[in-house]
């Protein structure tokens, strides 16, 4: 199941190991994760859901969801999707009996259900005190996901205290380039991000982007995540810490784990967070199978990790997202079935719309996925016509695949947004909370700023103008750069707003209306 | 007879439940919504392992309740008696421990001593090391959500008016006597306000003109992601003031007792993190490169008498508050007293 010839990317393959996946052998590469690793391996059951039982598989591939949570070396609840693989690792599933790949309880479902509906541990068998306490003894038999753990964690405990003008929170185009402008104004910074690289999910945008010659057009994401990267590099004001995850902002003090091992409190003056975003999925019958993936999960799967998500797919959402998506498994020697598009007309740009059409894939607008079929991972995937987003009966059928993506969009990851305390509002066009800011990218909380698709869901040419914008705007304000960064600052306000003023950023233009104050 | 209860938690509650069973028409006020204050925050710790005749005869009569309420209303509270153990790190606070367990011991209390070794009894994987003994007792854990909400459906099975989201503006006192409250807009006639509002006790005290000075105590705490279950009483290191237990979820919940503080604030920080994760990793270390999932703070309030349960001299107008961090222990029985207090005046 892996690639092996592709166009445009090239997989360094690193060192053979062996890791242990409830106690079988499986070969895996180092710089692969768990979870790509044990995919490769054709395993497809990650883990089963608490109550029923349902297998649950790989999906956003990201650490964003729980779905691959497992037992590493003796540690529960592990995101394998993170976790980079070693030789002689022990792997287990912790949840279902004996293991989640076979879950003998899983047959049980219906029984359990009639018997012990939601909510029912606090409803049924409440008296006498003698039954009650005997049902909770049996409840807790049951409750819990991860085993206890079996081993001391080996991480060492550090500590270590940052001074910083600038604190960047996420390393993708938004926060690299706000790094980048913030440092050349002559601020010290420090950029974090919870991956082992920078680039976010430009490292797996393989194709090439629009706009003008000064947005980078014609250039590959994975080129402009280099490129981004090697800016910073030339710079020795910025402090990178790689696989630091922030947890919290206390009172302007950036709380994070460096590589698991290591709390950093981080004091900087001004801080910009710019998390992006995570998929968003879509309600149908078994939409939890494995199978069914976030856009982002695949192209992370194949453009990263070189690993083949399937046979054939079926796109869900006609957006640049799933065009560009179909395209790019079409390179990788991966069949699509087909786009389904619940809107009348196709979401993306046209350029492409023609690309995956000329290549001979169907696109059905009105049509949405109402039904993954298959029962421990997706075998057929069941679509049908909309009209006035109502289903028309008898308009179901079938189409062939061995996976399913969704590509319905993003959510700004806004969590840390509301831990600091920022103000936020709900923004359809903005997809869903995003914060109050001035048109610097200022929230309601003094010296934070945001940028990228935490700010509001564009693309990443629009994620690197905030961030220009918040990086030097915080440099401003803290007395560097002079009028020379006044002017940058001014002309990317400009260039920005220039950016959107096609037909296709009239939405965004009216979302930022909602939520931009002076 | 009228009664008007402010404050939705855990003793508004019971004291509305035992009240209306009584058949007196009472409403309870809550300004946010159920669970808002410390009865939805604390972490269910349930012991009658507690330094005084008074606290100790309410905490074990508070145990009992809970058995039969929760029959009464048809409710579980996923009360789970698996034990109650409180270590000490310096001699000083073992043999408070002692002389408490003394006490508990004469008034009926299932207690004993257990030096460092024997916690392992219990917890498999403690750190012996990181404390020098301890005492073992009856008590567990109870989780504080379904005993509000089974508060509160038995209130309101029984005719209680619940309202969730509804301030209370005005206490009316005339001629040193309760005449009525005003809550959203609305005057409501009653012949008692019992003051059940926590820690925002003093504010609903100076509206009735009667000065209460309760301390306000911050304190915070955080779970971890869900374990199958693996600790099975609930531990408290009183030298350092950290306690920790697993829920019925299986996240291992835990925090610091909390410290008085000069005005509300519900805030979680990061020093509690770094001082609770530092502890909570000594005693079973284990626990280490668990994820947290969660934190948050709570505030409650502490009386010269804890409780704080009196008339005052406004005729009518009751204290119920000042229960401290024994709230949940207490709570039940304490709401009988209310009751009396009420039927005697």
């Amino acid at each position: 199941m892996r690639l092996g010839e592709h166009p445009i990317l090239e997989f360094k393959k690193g060192k053979e190991v062996t890791i242990y996946f409830n106690g079988k052998p499986i070969k895996a590469y180092e710089g692969e994760t768990v979870a790509s690793a044990l995919y490769a391996a054709g395993v497809r059951i990650f883990s089963r859901s608490f109550r029923f039982h349902r297998p649950r598989g790989f999906f956003c591939a990201i650490g964003k969801c729980s779905a691959c949570m497992m037992e590493v070396d003796g540690i529960p609840n592990v995101r394998t999707c993170k976790v980079y693989v070693r030789d002689g690792m022990q792997i287990r599933t912790q949840t279902g009996t004996p293991d989640a790949e076979k879950d003998r309880f899983a047959a049980l479902d219906d029984i359990i259900d009639r018997l012990f509906p939601h909510g029912a541990h606090y409803k049924r068998f409440t008296t006498p005190r003698i039954l009650r306490e005997f049902m909770m003894k049996q409840m807790r038999k049951f409750t819990g996901f991860g085993n206890p753990p079996k081993a001391v964690y080996e991480g060492k405990a550090e500590f270590e205290e940052i001074e910083a003008d600038v604190a960047v929170i996420g390393g993708g185009p938004g926060g690299m380039s706000a790094a980048i402008y913030a440092a050349r104004a002559g601020a010290k910074v420090v950029l974090m991000d919870e991956n082992p690289f920078l680039g976010g999910q430009l490292v797996k945008q393989t194709h090439r982007f629009f706009g003008s010659g000064r947005h980078r057009a014609g250039t590959r994401g994975i080129k402009i995540a280099t490129i981004l990267e090697d800016e910073l590099k030339e710079l020795e004001n910025v402090d990178v810490r790689k696989e630091t995850k922030v947890f919290g902002i206390y009172d302007g003090v950036v709380a994070a784990v460096q590589k698991d091992e290591k709390l950093l409190k981080v004091k900087p003056k001004k801080i910009v967070v710019a998390t992006g975003a995570y998929e968003r999925t879509l309600i149908f019958e078994n939409n939890d199978l494995p199978g069914v993936y976030g856009a982002g999960g695949v192209q992370t799967l194949m453009n990263v990790y070189g690993i083949k998500p399937g046979d054939v797919g079926l796109i869900v959402g006609s957006g640049n997202v799933g065009l560009i998506l179909t395209y790019q498994l079409m390179q990788a020697g991966i069949k699509v079935a087909a786009i389904v598009e619940a809107m009348p007309r196709i979401g993306g740009y046209f350029v492409h719309a023609a690309k995956v059409r000329r290549l001979g894939v169907p696109i059905y607008v009105n049509h949405t996925v109402t039904k993954a079929i298959g029962k421990e991972c997706v075998e057929a995937a069941e679509i049908a016509r909309l009209e006035n987003w109502q289903i028309v009966e008898g308009s179901q059928r079938v189409i062939d695949c061995d996976f399913i993506c969704v590509a319905v969009g993003l959510s700004p990851t806004h969590e840390l947004l509301y831990q600091a305390g920022c103000e936020m509002k709900f923004v359809p066009e903005l997809g869903g909370l995003v914060p109050i800011r001035n048109k610097y990218g200022e929230t309601t909380v003094n010296g934070l700023y945001v940028a990228g698709d935490v700010a509001g869901i564009e693309e990443a040419t629009a994620a690197i103008m905030e961030g220009r914008i918040a990086g030097v705007d915080a440099a401003i304000k803290l007395g560097y750069g002079g009028d020379e960064a006044i002017k940058i600052r001014e002309e990317v306000v400009k260039d920005l707003e220039e950016f959107r003023s096609g037909p296709f950023g009239e939405r965004i233009v009216a979302g930022l209306k909602k939520v931009v104050v002076a | 007879m009228r009664v008007a209860i402010i404050g939705g938690g855990i003793v508004g509650l019971a004291t509305a439940y035992n009240l209306a069973k009584d058949g007196v028409d009472v409403v309870v006020f809550e300004r946010k919504y159920l669970l808002y204050g410390a009865s939805g925050r604390n972490s269910g710790g349930i012991t009658a392992m507690l330094n005084n005749e008074r606290l100790i005869e309410m905490a074990k009569k508070s145990m009992k309740i809970y058995d039969e309420v929760q029959s009464e209303i048809g409710f579980n509270f996923l009360y789970r008696k698996d034990g109650y153990i409180k270590v000490a790190s310096t001699e000083n606070d073992l043999n408070k421990l002692k002389e408490e367990m003394n006490l508990q011991k004469r008034m009926g209390v299932k207690v004993k001593q257990i030096d460092a070794n024997e916690v392992k009894d219990f917890i498999p994987d403690f750190n012996a090391d990181a404390v020098i003994g301890g005492v073992y007792g009856e008590g567990g854990v109870i989780f504080p959500w379904p005993v509000i909400w089974g508060y509160a459906k038995g209130c309101r099975e029984l005719g209680v008016d619940v309202k969730d989201y509804t301030t209370v503006e005005e206490i009316v006192v005339k001629d040193r006597a309760i005449d009525g409250v005003k809550a959203n807009g609305e005057f409501f006639k009653v012949d008692f306000i019992v003051n059940a509002a926590g820690a925002w006790s003093n504010e609903i005290s100076r509206m009735a003109g009667v000065e209460l000075n309760n301390k306000i105590i911050k304190e915070e705490i955080c779970v971890t992601e869900s374990l199958k279950p693996y600790l099975d009483p609930y531990l408290l290191d009183v030298t350092t003031g950290i306690y920790l237990s697993q829920s019925m979820r299986g996240e291992i919940v835990g925090g610091i007792v909390g410290n008085e503080v000069e005005s509300i604030d519900v805030k979680g920080s990061l020093d509690f993190l770094v001082k609770y994760a530092k502890r909570a990793v000594e005693l079973i270390p284990k626990l280490k490169g668990l994820c947290i999932l969660r934190q948050w703070a709570g505030v409650y309030d502490e009386g010269k008498d804890i409780p704080n349960i009196s008339t005052t001299n406004v005729k009518g107008f009751i204290q119920a508050n000042g229960f401290g961090k024994f709230g949940m222990c207490l709570a039940p029985a304490a709401a009988i007293e209310v009751t009396r207090l009420i039927r005697k005046t």
